[in-house]
Protein backbone atom coordinates (compact mmCIF):
# COMPACT_ATOMS: atom_id res chain seq x y z
CA UNK A 1 0.00 0.00 0.00
CA UNK A 2 1.22 3.35 -0.86
CA UNK A 3 2.05 5.96 1.97
CA UNK A 4 -0.84 8.53 2.15
CA UNK A 5 0.71 11.67 2.26
CA UNK A 6 -2.34 13.59 1.93
CA UNK A 7 -4.47 15.77 -0.65
CA UNK A 8 -2.43 18.57 0.19
CA UNK A 9 0.25 17.89 -1.94
CA UNK A 10 -1.60 18.41 -5.20
CA UNK A 11 -2.53 21.94 -3.72
CA UNK A 12 -1.09 23.99 -6.95
CA UNK A 13 -1.57 28.02 -6.62
CA UNK A 14 -4.94 28.52 -7.80
CA UNK A 15 -5.87 30.13 -10.99
CA UNK A 16 -7.44 33.73 -10.78
CA UNK A 17 -10.93 33.40 -12.04
CA UNK A 18 -14.33 35.02 -10.32
CA UNK A 19 -12.69 38.33 -9.37
CA UNK A 20 -13.93 41.73 -11.37
CA UNK A 21 -10.81 42.63 -13.37
CA UNK A 22 -11.58 46.59 -12.71
CA UNK A 23 -12.16 46.23 -8.96
CA UNK A 24 -8.67 44.44 -8.90
CA UNK A 25 -6.74 46.98 -11.07
CA UNK A 26 -8.00 49.53 -8.49
CA UNK A 27 -6.53 47.93 -5.88
CA UNK A 28 -3.42 47.16 -7.37
CA UNK A 29 -2.93 50.80 -7.94
CA UNK A 30 -3.51 51.38 -4.70
CA UNK A 31 -1.01 48.74 -3.53
CA UNK A 32 1.26 50.51 -6.15
CA UNK A 33 2.62 53.57 -4.61
CA UNK A 34 4.89 54.49 -6.83
CA UNK A 35 3.52 53.61 -9.97
CA UNK A 36 5.59 51.68 -11.32
CA UNK A 37 3.44 49.32 -13.03
CA UNK A 38 5.18 46.74 -10.41
CA UNK A 39 4.58 45.66 -7.01
CA UNK A 40 7.52 45.41 -4.69
CA UNK A 41 7.70 43.48 -1.32
CA UNK A 42 7.44 46.57 0.46
CA UNK A 43 4.45 47.82 -1.00
CA UNK A 44 2.54 44.45 -0.42
CA UNK A 45 3.77 44.02 2.82
CA UNK A 46 2.47 47.35 3.84
CA UNK A 47 -1.00 46.66 1.83
CA UNK A 48 -1.63 43.10 3.46
CA UNK A 49 -3.02 42.88 6.76
CA UNK A 50 -3.76 39.90 9.46
CA UNK A 51 -6.30 41.61 10.74
CA UNK A 52 -4.08 42.09 14.20
CA UNK A 53 -2.61 45.79 13.89
CA UNK A 54 0.54 44.42 13.53
CA UNK A 55 2.91 44.31 10.52
CA UNK A 56 2.45 41.64 7.93
CA UNK A 57 5.20 39.32 8.38
CA UNK A 58 7.60 40.15 5.67
CA UNK A 59 9.20 36.42 5.49
CA UNK A 60 5.30 35.72 4.01
CA UNK A 61 5.31 38.59 2.14
CA UNK A 62 9.09 37.44 0.24
CA UNK A 63 7.53 33.76 -0.08
CA UNK A 64 4.46 34.62 -1.96
CA UNK A 65 5.96 37.09 -4.16
CA UNK A 66 8.28 34.31 -4.70
CA UNK A 67 5.77 32.22 -5.42
CA UNK A 68 4.17 34.51 -8.00
CA UNK A 69 6.82 36.24 -9.60
CA UNK A 70 6.91 33.94 -12.69
CA UNK A 71 9.64 36.33 -14.28
CA UNK A 72 11.66 35.93 -11.22
CA UNK A 73 11.58 40.09 -11.41
CA UNK A 74 11.20 40.52 -7.73
CA UNK A 75 8.29 42.21 -8.25
CA UNK A 76 4.93 41.14 -9.25
CA UNK A 77 2.89 42.52 -12.15
CA UNK A 78 -0.84 42.97 -12.34
CA UNK A 79 -1.59 39.84 -13.87
CA UNK A 80 0.67 37.66 -11.13
CA UNK A 81 -1.17 39.99 -8.34
CA UNK A 82 -4.20 38.68 -9.41
CA UNK A 83 -3.24 34.93 -9.28
CA UNK A 84 -1.77 36.16 -5.70
CA UNK A 85 -4.87 37.98 -4.31
CA UNK A 86 -7.11 34.80 -4.92
CA UNK A 87 -4.74 33.48 -2.69
CA UNK A 88 -4.62 35.58 -0.13
CA UNK A 89 -8.10 35.31 0.23
CA UNK A 90 -8.52 31.74 0.00
CA UNK A 91 -6.34 31.27 2.46
CA UNK A 92 -8.74 33.95 4.44
CA UNK A 93 -11.25 32.01 4.25
CA UNK A 94 -9.78 29.13 5.32
CA UNK A 95 -8.06 30.40 8.41
CA UNK A 96 -11.44 32.06 9.22
CA UNK A 97 -13.66 29.12 9.47
CA UNK A 98 -10.84 27.33 12.11
CA UNK A 99 -10.57 31.15 14.05
CA UNK A 100 -13.54 30.21 15.83
CA UNK A 101 -13.71 33.50 18.34
CA UNK A 102 -12.03 35.93 15.40
CA UNK A 103 -9.17 36.79 17.03
CA UNK A 104 -6.60 36.90 14.24
CA UNK A 105 -4.56 33.71 15.49
CA UNK A 106 -5.60 30.28 16.02
CA UNK A 107 -3.78 27.72 18.79
CA UNK A 108 -2.75 24.05 18.04
CA UNK A 109 -5.75 22.05 18.16
CA UNK A 110 -7.14 24.48 15.83
CA UNK A 111 -4.00 24.62 13.55
CA UNK A 112 -4.18 20.79 13.59
CA UNK A 113 -7.56 20.48 12.48
CA UNK A 114 -6.92 22.86 9.56
CA UNK A 115 -3.85 20.92 8.27
CA UNK A 116 -5.34 17.53 9.03
CA UNK A 117 -8.21 18.80 6.76
CA UNK A 118 -5.77 19.88 4.05
CA UNK A 119 -4.45 15.59 4.41
CA UNK A 120 -1.36 16.30 6.50
CA UNK A 121 -1.00 12.77 9.33
CA UNK A 122 1.32 14.31 11.59
CA UNK A 123 1.79 13.65 15.25
CA UNK A 124 0.79 15.83 18.14
CA UNK A 125 4.34 16.51 19.12
CA UNK A 126 5.09 17.24 15.59
CA UNK A 127 1.96 20.35 15.86
CA UNK A 128 3.53 21.80 19.32
CA UNK A 129 6.82 22.10 17.59
CA UNK A 130 4.95 24.15 14.43
CA UNK A 131 3.37 26.44 16.78
CA UNK A 132 6.32 27.17 18.43
CA UNK A 133 8.16 27.86 15.47
CA UNK A 134 5.83 29.88 13.56
CA UNK A 135 3.94 31.74 16.47
CA UNK A 136 6.14 35.10 16.55
CA UNK A 137 4.34 36.42 19.29
CA UNK A 138 5.13 34.75 21.89
CA UNK A 139 1.12 33.51 22.70
CA UNK A 140 1.19 30.13 21.73
CA UNK A 141 -1.05 30.79 18.53
CA UNK A 142 -0.24 31.30 15.02
CA UNK A 143 -1.65 34.33 13.39
CA UNK A 144 -2.42 35.04 9.68
CA UNK A 145 0.43 35.97 8.30
CA UNK A 146 2.50 33.23 10.02
CA UNK A 147 -0.31 30.53 9.12
CA UNK A 148 0.36 31.03 5.08
CA UNK A 149 4.26 30.96 5.95
CA UNK A 150 3.61 27.58 8.12
CA UNK A 151 1.51 26.21 5.19
CA UNK A 152 4.14 27.30 2.43
CA UNK A 153 6.61 25.41 4.31
CA UNK A 154 4.84 22.11 4.94
CA UNK A 155 3.92 22.12 1.43
CA UNK A 156 7.26 23.02 0.19
CA UNK A 157 8.80 20.43 2.48
CA UNK A 158 6.53 17.20 1.99
CA UNK A 159 6.69 18.06 -1.96
CA UNK A 160 10.81 17.71 -1.22
CA UNK A 161 10.03 14.51 0.49
CA UNK A 162 8.13 13.08 -2.00
CA UNK A 163 10.17 13.42 -4.99
CA UNK A 164 12.79 11.58 -3.19
CA UNK A 165 10.14 8.81 -2.09
CA UNK A 166 9.83 7.45 -5.61
CA UNK A 167 8.04 3.91 -4.56
CA UNK A 168 5.72 6.06 -1.98
CA UNK A 169 6.41 4.06 1.26
CA UNK A 170 7.00 7.37 3.57
CA UNK A 171 10.74 6.33 3.65
CA UNK A 172 13.55 8.30 1.89
CA UNK A 173 17.42 7.50 1.27
CA UNK A 174 19.06 10.93 1.67
CA UNK A 175 22.38 12.20 1.35
CA UNK A 176 24.02 14.85 3.83
CA UNK A 177 24.40 17.93 1.40
CA UNK A 178 20.96 16.71 -0.23
CA UNK A 179 19.42 16.97 2.96
CA UNK A 180 20.54 20.46 4.04
CA UNK A 181 19.72 21.93 0.59
CA UNK A 182 16.09 20.38 1.14
CA UNK A 183 16.13 21.91 4.20
CA UNK A 184 17.81 25.63 2.99
CA UNK A 185 15.29 25.57 0.54
CA UNK A 186 12.27 26.48 2.36
CA UNK A 187 14.22 29.81 3.64
CA UNK A 188 12.06 32.68 2.27
CA UNK B 1 34.44 3.51 3.96
CA UNK B 2 33.23 6.51 6.45
CA UNK B 3 31.29 9.59 4.88
CA UNK B 4 33.81 12.71 5.03
CA UNK B 5 31.15 15.28 6.66
CA UNK B 6 34.95 17.32 7.34
CA UNK B 7 38.12 17.40 7.75
CA UNK B 8 38.20 17.38 11.56
CA UNK B 9 39.29 14.13 13.72
CA UNK B 10 36.54 12.10 13.75
CA UNK B 11 35.17 14.15 11.15
CA UNK B 12 33.10 16.34 13.29
CA UNK B 13 32.81 20.10 11.92
CA UNK B 14 33.68 22.82 14.11
CA UNK B 15 36.63 21.65 15.87
CA UNK B 16 38.87 23.38 13.02
CA UNK B 17 41.69 25.20 13.88
CA UNK B 18 41.14 29.36 14.32
CA UNK B 19 39.00 29.01 16.67
CA UNK B 20 35.31 29.12 16.98
CA UNK B 21 32.59 30.24 19.21
CA UNK B 22 32.27 27.44 22.13
CA UNK B 23 36.00 26.07 22.34
CA UNK B 24 34.65 23.96 24.93
CA UNK B 25 34.98 19.79 24.91
CA UNK B 26 33.52 18.92 21.03
CA UNK B 27 34.17 22.49 20.22
CA UNK B 28 31.50 23.44 18.31
CA UNK B 29 28.85 26.61 19.71
CA UNK B 30 25.58 24.75 20.63
CA UNK B 31 26.32 21.31 22.28
CA UNK B 32 23.06 21.63 24.35
CA UNK B 33 20.35 19.48 23.21
CA UNK B 34 18.15 20.99 20.13
CA UNK B 35 21.89 22.26 18.65
CA UNK B 36 21.68 25.62 20.96
CA UNK B 37 24.67 26.75 22.35
CA UNK B 38 25.49 26.55 25.90
CA UNK B 39 23.72 29.22 27.58
CA UNK B 40 24.77 30.09 30.49
CA UNK B 41 26.85 26.86 30.59
CA UNK B 42 29.18 28.30 32.95
CA UNK B 43 26.60 28.44 35.54
CA UNK B 44 26.82 25.01 37.50
CA UNK B 45 23.94 23.82 39.63
CA UNK B 46 24.70 24.99 43.37
CA UNK B 47 26.82 27.83 42.60
CA UNK B 48 24.62 30.51 42.38
CA UNK B 49 24.19 33.23 39.84
CA UNK B 50 27.31 33.87 37.48
CA UNK B 51 28.89 37.58 38.13
CA UNK B 52 27.51 40.29 36.46
CA UNK B 53 29.53 42.36 34.39
CA UNK B 54 28.90 46.05 34.91
CA UNK B 55 28.92 47.34 31.30
CA UNK B 56 26.75 44.30 30.99
CA UNK B 57 24.07 45.51 33.62
CA UNK B 58 23.83 49.02 31.76
CA UNK B 59 23.56 47.56 28.52
CA UNK B 60 20.37 45.26 29.94
CA UNK B 61 18.86 48.65 31.38
CA UNK B 62 19.42 50.40 28.39
CA UNK B 63 17.77 47.77 26.30
CA UNK B 64 14.88 46.87 28.94
CA UNK B 65 12.53 50.07 27.90
CA UNK B 66 9.52 49.28 29.90
CA UNK B 67 11.78 48.39 32.68
CA UNK B 68 10.56 45.13 33.36
CA UNK B 69 13.53 43.35 34.13
CA UNK B 70 12.81 41.37 31.07
CA UNK B 71 14.10 41.72 27.75
CA UNK B 72 11.62 40.66 24.45
CA UNK B 73 12.68 39.68 21.26
CA UNK B 74 12.04 43.35 20.01
CA UNK B 75 13.39 45.24 22.34
CA UNK B 76 16.41 42.68 22.01
CA UNK B 77 16.08 44.10 18.04
CA UNK B 78 16.33 47.63 19.05
CA UNK B 79 19.90 47.25 20.61
CA UNK B 80 21.46 44.46 18.18
CA UNK B 81 23.13 46.10 14.95
CA UNK B 82 25.21 44.28 12.42
CA UNK B 83 28.54 46.37 11.08
CA UNK B 84 27.06 48.55 8.57
CA UNK B 85 24.71 49.53 11.55
CA UNK B 86 21.18 47.77 10.30
CA UNK B 87 19.56 46.25 13.06
CA UNK B 88 19.32 42.48 13.97
CA UNK B 89 16.56 41.13 11.43
CA UNK B 90 13.18 39.56 13.61
CA UNK B 91 13.67 35.71 13.29
CA UNK B 92 17.46 36.42 14.39
CA UNK B 93 16.61 38.24 17.69
CA UNK B 94 13.87 35.40 17.79
CA UNK B 95 16.46 32.97 17.00
CA UNK B 96 19.05 33.59 20.11
CA UNK B 97 15.82 34.64 22.94
CA UNK B 98 14.93 30.96 22.26
CA UNK B 99 18.29 29.44 22.72
CA UNK B 100 18.95 31.70 25.66
CA UNK B 101 15.71 31.16 27.50
CA UNK B 102 15.71 28.85 29.68
CA UNK B 103 12.39 28.92 31.69
CA UNK B 104 10.61 29.19 28.10
CA UNK B 105 8.91 32.67 29.01
CA UNK B 106 9.61 34.03 26.03
CA UNK B 107 11.85 36.86 27.57
CA UNK B 108 14.93 36.96 29.10
CA UNK B 109 16.66 38.33 32.17
CA UNK B 110 19.69 40.06 32.98
CA UNK B 111 22.29 36.61 33.26
CA UNK B 112 20.77 35.05 30.32
CA UNK B 113 20.97 38.55 28.47
CA UNK B 114 24.59 38.57 29.38
CA UNK B 115 25.05 34.72 28.53
CA UNK B 116 23.48 36.23 24.91
CA UNK B 117 25.83 39.18 25.19
CA UNK B 118 28.81 36.62 25.11
CA UNK B 119 27.32 34.60 22.59
CA UNK B 120 26.93 37.23 19.96
CA UNK B 121 30.54 38.40 20.49
CA UNK B 122 32.39 35.25 19.66
CA UNK B 123 29.83 35.20 16.91
CA UNK B 124 31.09 38.71 15.81
CA UNK B 125 35.09 37.31 16.50
CA UNK B 126 34.23 34.47 14.01
CA UNK B 127 32.68 36.66 11.44
CA UNK B 128 35.19 39.62 11.42
CA UNK B 129 37.95 36.78 10.83
CA UNK B 130 36.11 34.99 7.85
CA UNK B 131 35.58 38.89 6.57
CA UNK B 132 38.74 39.25 4.84
CA UNK B 133 38.18 42.41 2.94
CA UNK B 134 36.49 43.99 5.46
CA UNK B 135 33.57 44.72 3.60
CA UNK B 136 31.23 43.82 6.98
CA UNK B 137 29.51 41.00 4.74
CA UNK B 138 30.80 37.23 4.29
CA UNK B 139 30.72 36.94 0.76
CA UNK B 140 30.51 33.95 -1.30
CA UNK B 141 34.38 33.20 -1.25
CA UNK B 142 34.29 34.15 1.96
CA UNK B 143 31.67 31.69 3.43
CA UNK B 144 33.14 28.42 1.39
CA UNK B 145 36.08 29.65 3.34
CA UNK B 146 34.39 29.59 6.85
CA UNK B 147 32.66 26.46 5.92
CA UNK B 148 36.50 24.74 5.39
CA UNK B 149 37.28 25.88 8.19
CA UNK B 150 34.87 25.00 9.96
CA UNK B 151 35.32 21.47 9.11
CA UNK B 152 32.14 21.26 6.48
CA UNK B 153 32.40 19.39 3.71
CA UNK B 154 30.19 20.95 1.48
CA UNK B 155 30.31 21.95 -2.58
CA UNK B 156 30.53 25.64 -3.98
CA UNK B 157 27.05 24.86 -4.78
CA UNK B 158 25.91 25.15 -1.48
CA UNK B 159 27.51 28.33 -0.55
CA UNK B 160 25.99 29.95 -3.26
CA UNK B 161 22.73 28.56 -2.56
CA UNK B 162 22.84 30.16 1.37
CA UNK B 163 24.34 33.21 -0.15
CA UNK B 164 21.52 33.28 -2.10
CA UNK B 165 18.59 32.39 0.36
CA UNK B 166 19.98 34.40 3.35
CA UNK B 167 20.87 37.76 1.55
CA UNK B 168 18.19 40.18 1.77
CA UNK B 169 19.72 43.37 0.86
CA UNK B 170 20.61 42.22 -2.36
CA UNK B 171 24.40 42.36 -2.05
CA UNK B 172 24.92 38.72 -1.82
CA UNK B 173 26.49 38.40 0.86
CA UNK B 174 25.51 37.93 4.78
CA UNK B 175 25.45 40.33 7.30
CA UNK B 176 25.99 38.96 10.86
CA UNK B 177 22.46 38.67 11.42
CA UNK B 178 22.35 36.23 8.61
CA UNK B 179 25.70 34.71 8.64
CA UNK B 180 24.85 33.60 12.66
CA UNK B 181 21.02 32.64 11.40
CA UNK B 182 22.41 30.17 8.53
CA UNK B 183 25.31 28.72 11.26
CA UNK B 184 22.96 27.78 13.21
CA UNK B 185 20.55 26.63 11.16
CA UNK B 186 23.55 24.34 9.40
CA UNK B 187 24.60 23.50 12.93
CA UNK B 188 21.52 21.87 13.90
CA UNK B 189 20.60 19.98 11.24
CA UNK B 190 24.32 18.58 10.63
CA UNK B 191 23.80 17.28 14.45
CA UNK B 192 20.67 15.92 13.73
CA UNK B 193 21.72 14.18 10.39
CA UNK B 194 24.48 12.93 12.23
CA UNK B 195 22.96 11.60 15.17
CA UNK B 196 20.68 9.34 12.29
CA UNK B 197 24.15 8.20 10.59
CA UNK B 198 25.81 6.09 13.50
CA UNK B 199 28.07 4.07 11.02
CA UNK B 200 28.98 7.58 9.13
CA UNK B 201 28.02 6.77 5.78
CA UNK B 202 26.73 10.27 4.32
CA UNK B 203 23.31 8.61 3.51
CA UNK B 204 20.19 8.11 6.40
CA UNK B 205 17.19 6.41 6.27
CA UNK B 206 14.40 8.83 7.16
CA UNK B 207 10.82 8.96 7.14
CA UNK B 208 7.75 11.52 6.55
CA UNK B 209 7.29 12.49 9.87
CA UNK B 210 11.03 12.59 11.49
CA UNK B 211 12.03 14.82 8.46
CA UNK B 212 9.30 17.23 8.53
CA UNK B 213 10.41 17.30 12.06
CA UNK B 214 14.45 17.88 11.58
CA UNK B 215 13.21 20.49 9.37
CA UNK B 216 10.41 22.73 11.15
CA UNK B 217 12.59 22.46 14.75
CA UNK B 218 15.55 23.46 12.90
CA UNK B 219 14.53 26.08 10.57
CA UNK B 220 15.23 29.98 11.39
Amino acid sequence: MSYNYGQQYQQRAPAPGGIDPNYLMGIFQRVDKDRSGQISAKELGEALSNGTWTPFNPETVRLMIGMFDRDNSGTINFQEFSSLWKYVTDWQGCFRGYDRDNSGSIDKNELKTALTSFGYRLSDRFYDILVKKFDRLGRGTVAFDDFIQCCIVLQTLSQSFQAYDTDRDGWIQIGYEQFLTLVFSIKS
Amino acid sequence: MAYNYGQAPGGYPGQAPGGYPGQQPGGYPGQAPGGYPPAGGFQQPGFGQPQMDPQIVGWFQAVDTDRSGKITAIELQQALTNNNWTKFNAETCRLMIGMFDKDMSGTIDMYEFQALYRYIQEWKGVFERFDQNRSGHIDYNELRNAYSTMGYNLSPQFAQMVTYKFDVQGRQALTLDTFIQSCVMLKGLTDAFKQRDPQMQGRIQLNYEDFMTMAVFNKV
